[in-house]
């Protein structure tokens, strides 16, 4: 054996350690997104089990690889399919980089881009009652409704963060949350405007109970809430909303 | 010796240590246009690098699972189908053969990197042209895995039924085309006509165990992961990073033209060269901005040709064949896009 031949099987060895290395380490990230509960940072949670068969998945082929690291002599037969070079392992490691190098955090007001959107997003016939509605369902209620005005009165209670325009009338913003129908790539920002007195800042998380009221806000003519109690709340566990 | 010494060359060479640098070049401008335009918009850098960060990770967290359910069907087809049973039961006349190419993928589940070797060994075994390009076109979508990827990201509406529809009449009538006007020896390479390669199982003249054909099933599954999945963290990174850092009246501008979106968006498509099992999850982000019509042709275009399937096909093809087989879906595609959008009424 020639010492190239010798080099040749070293660099081989060790892209296969660092194949396994891989492998389990995404097997590992996916647990913990799953054990953390931030993995509502991500997906809709109707697809949770796609990501503990990803992580089983994950696990089987790090062992395979790991078997073949530990015993040499099983891979002599294991025709080389492609030979896996560092540049590809460099790439395939940049989502652990990234996802140990930054905190995890779901899409904020920082992450609207070109306005938060005053209609719904998807379709659905449930009807929940007033106080149990949150921001998707009241824009579906007022899709729905024939004219602006006949909600006023009407019992709001909802969760969402603050998001400013320059538009905006002094007293008023809108609540706002992201909805979610598969994962993150297509988080899509909806809000209902508030009028409320106070300082409140974008991207804050509240709770806003009050009434409804159609008037004009900014350069449309819809249903308001008009605040009666506005709370500062953290962040909910789940922060989408799922259509 | 000496080709184990040319082969070390390679796996450390200066080849592998210009992509390296290629590659930090690429997250250094990375990091200076996330810094970019946290300037230009007065937002904290390390909130842009966040955004930029969960949109990422959120389209890789739920494509992974589905790149590794195609990697092991792609291993395990490999190490245990034998493709001469199933050529034994397809038809011969040219649209018939079409139409059993076109839907071949439901059998052999293979993404569009899995489906030009499968092609290859069956022209090896004497199939028609017609039933051959009708497979490589269709079979990366007309397959279960890349079924439950779409159903997921889109549920059963216009864009899975265009996908499914514009797949299907692209791939039988360029396999029709091409099946009549090219006869298999003036369309293939010598080495695809028969005398290469045979299956996998072969070397040693006797059949390995069960498990040892598991293992080297998911040896292979491994590496294909690997190998496809640099182009899903590309991909993945263009798209976020899109959807982080242009403006959405930008995108809109690019995005609302009947014609003009479905262009751009093909053309994505092929510089992209994403997985078939997961370039539903890239849609997604064009969905707010983009007609309908450009989704759909992304979707049916992206896995019949891409940067990285062209360079497979002219391991397969002649040179002009090649050509024909990325202007003619490239045509009918665009053609597709623009009808859809004209039926949805987007002016």
């Amino acid at each position: 054996m020639t010492a190239a031949r010798h080099e040749y099987e070293a660099q081989i060895d060790r892209i296969d350690w660092a194949k396994s290395l891989i492998l389990f380490g995404m097997g590992v990230y996916l647990t913990l997104l799953m054990l953390t509960g931030n993995l509502d940072n991500y997906i809709n949670l109707r697809f949770a089990w796609l990501v503990v068969v990803g992580a089983l998945l994950f696990f089987l082929l790090g062992l395979v690889n790991l078997h073949s690291c530990l015993r040499p002599q099983a891979k002599a037969h294991s025709h080389q399919h492609y030979q896996i070079s560092w540049d590809i392992i460099l790439v395939l490691a940049f989502p652990l980089l990234l996802a140990i190098l930054i905190p995890s955090r779901a899409l904020g007001v920082e992450a609207v881009n070109g306005g938060v959107s005053l209609s719904p997003v998807g379709v659905s016939s449930v009807t929940r009652s007033p106080l149990d509605r949150n921001i998707l369902d009241w824009l579906r209620e007022f899709d729905r409704a024939a004219t602006p005005a006949q909600f006023n009165g009407s019992p709001v209670d909802v969760i969402g963060f603050v998001y400013r325009e320059p538009l905006h009338p002094d007293d008023g913003f809108m609540i706002a949350r992201f909805t979610l129908s598969c994962c993150v790539a297509d988080a899509f920002p909806i809000g209902m405007p508030v009028m409320a007195a106070g300082e409140y800042e974008a991207g804050e998380w509240l709770r806003v109970q009050g009434q409804l009221k159609a008037m004009a806000f900014g350069a449309e003519f819809l249903p308001v809430v008009l605040a009666e109690a506005v709370e500062r709340v953290d962040e909910p566990r789940q922060p989408y909303l799922y259509p | 010796m000496q080709l184990a010494g040319q082969q070390s060359n390679r796996l450390i060479g200066s080849t592998d240590r210009l992509k390296l640098i290629g590659l930090l070049l690429l997250a250094a401008l990375l990091l200076a246009a996330i810094g970019y335009q946290a300037s230009i918009s007065g937002r904290d850098a390390s909130l842009v690098m966040s955004v930029f960060a969960t949109r990422f990770l959120g389209i890789f967290v739920e494509a992974a699972p589905f790149l590794l359910l195609g990697s092991i069907t792609s291993g395990l087809i490999e190490t245990f189908v034998k493709s001469d049973d199933i050529m034994r039961i397809l038809p011969r006349n040219r649209l018939g053969a079409a139409l059993g190419g076109a839907f071949l993928g439901l059998v052999f589940p293979v993404c569009e990197c899995g489906v030009v070797p499968v092609a290859r060994r069956l022209f090896s075994k004497g199939t028609p042209v017609s039933l051959g390009v009708a497979f490589l076109l269709a079979a990366p979508f007309m397959n279960p895995i890349v079924f439950a990827s779409t159903f997921i990201a889109f549920g059963f509406g216009p864009v899975f039924i265009g996908r499914i529809i514009v797949t299907i009449l692209v791939a039988v009538i360029v396999g029709v085309v091409l099946g009549s006007f090219a006869k298999p020896a003036a369309a293939l390479k010598p080495i695809a006509l028969g005398g290469g390669h045979d299956d996998h199982a072969h070397c040693e003249g006797e059949t390995p165990s069960t498990r040892a054909r598991l293992l080297d099933a998911l040896g292979i599954a491994a590496d294909e992961f690997f190998e496809m999945g640099r182009f899903l963290i590309f991909g993945s990174i263009l798209a976020a990073l899109m959807q982080t850092l242009i403006a959405q009246e930008s995108l809109l501008a690019l995005g609302t033209g009947p014609v003009f979106s479905v262009l751009f968006m093909q053309i994505l498509a092929y510089v992209l060269s994403v997985c078939s099992t997961v370039d539903s999850f890239l849609a997604l982000a064009f969905v707010n901005s983009f007609t309908t019509g450009a989704i759909v042709s992304f979707l049916s275009f992206g896995p019949m040709v891409d940067i990285k399937s062209t360079l497979m096909f002219t391991g397969v093809f002649r040179r002009r064949i090649v050509l024909y087989l990325i202007l003619l879906p490239f045509v009918m595609n665009l053609l597709a896009g623009a009808l859809i959008n004209l039926m949805l009424g987007y002016a």
